[in-house]
């Protein structure tokens, strides 16, 4: 089984929902989080302070500010992990950078706390 | 790809995340966590704080940066010269896939591809 965590726009997490909702991949545990990534360096800002415009120079610094975001984290099996992967990109994806980003990781082992059920079984989409 | 858990003190993510930025690291998602550790929080007097107020930094990179980074959050988050209890963890984990939403770009170990949703 895989671990899909996804950081999103806080703005795009009820489409994100309802959107895996409808691709039947319901269970998720959700937070809020702070982020920064590479896309806040604008090519047009630095070249803008190279050649001492003191706007773009201003501007820069923003760059050090962490933007909220919310970040979602979805156990599914294997054969579920392309799925649920382009679910959330074709809910998130406009196309400017601060989307998010999806990581894929592999997790061992899974219990049901209620059943004590194991393994893929756990899971609500096995 | 590996993934970076640091957990720090709240009072040392500014330093951590300026020095991860001046050396090449921009990108880090921060959360506020609560939790304590081997010596099972702190006792002022009779009353023990086993809910201690930490910051998670968690961050993705190549294998490769892996020592550095580790380095830098280590050299930046500890307390003093010899450092303390109560100054964090810093744990690490295999990221198989990493995409990036606005561009449909995928990651792996293997290189760099692009899928469409």
């Amino acid at each position: 089984m895989k671990e899909v965590m996804a950081v999103i726009r806080m703005n795009k997490i009820n489409q994100t929902k309802k959107a895996l909702v409808e691709a039947d991949i319901s269970s998720m545990h959700a937070r809020d989080c702070l982020g920064r990534g590479k896309g806040l360096v604008d090519i047009q800002l630095l070249k803008g302070a190279e050649q001492g415009y003191e706007e773009a120079i201003s501007l820069l610094g923003n760059s050090q500010r962490l933007i909220p975001k919310r970040m979602i984290s979805i156990v599914v099996p294997d054969r579920l992990t392309a799925k649920t992967v382009s679910t959330i990109i074709a809910a998130n994806r406009t196309g400017k950078s601060g989307d998010g980003k999806i990581f894929v990781m592999p997790v061992l082992d899974a219990v049901r706390v209620r059943t004590g059920e194991e393994g893929d079984e756990a899971l609500d989409e096995a | 790809m590996l993934m970076i858990r640091a957990i720090v003190r709240p009072e040392k993510v500014d330093a951590v995340l300026e020095q991860l930025m001046s050396e090449g690291f921009p990108a880090v998602t921060k959360m506020n966590v609560s939790g304590r550790g081997k010596q099972r929080g702190i006792k002022i007097g009779d009353i023990t704080y086993d809910e201690l107020p930490k910051e998670l930094l968690m961050m993705v990179i190549p294998d490769a940066d892996k020592d550095l980074v580790l380095r830098i959050i280590m050299g930046a988050a500890r307390t003093g010269d010899k450092g303390a209890y109560g100054d964090g963890k810093i744990f690490v984990s295999p990221v198989e896939e990493a995409y990036t939403v606005s561009s449909g770009i995928k990651e792996t170990n293997a290189g760099i591809e692009e899928v469409s949703p």
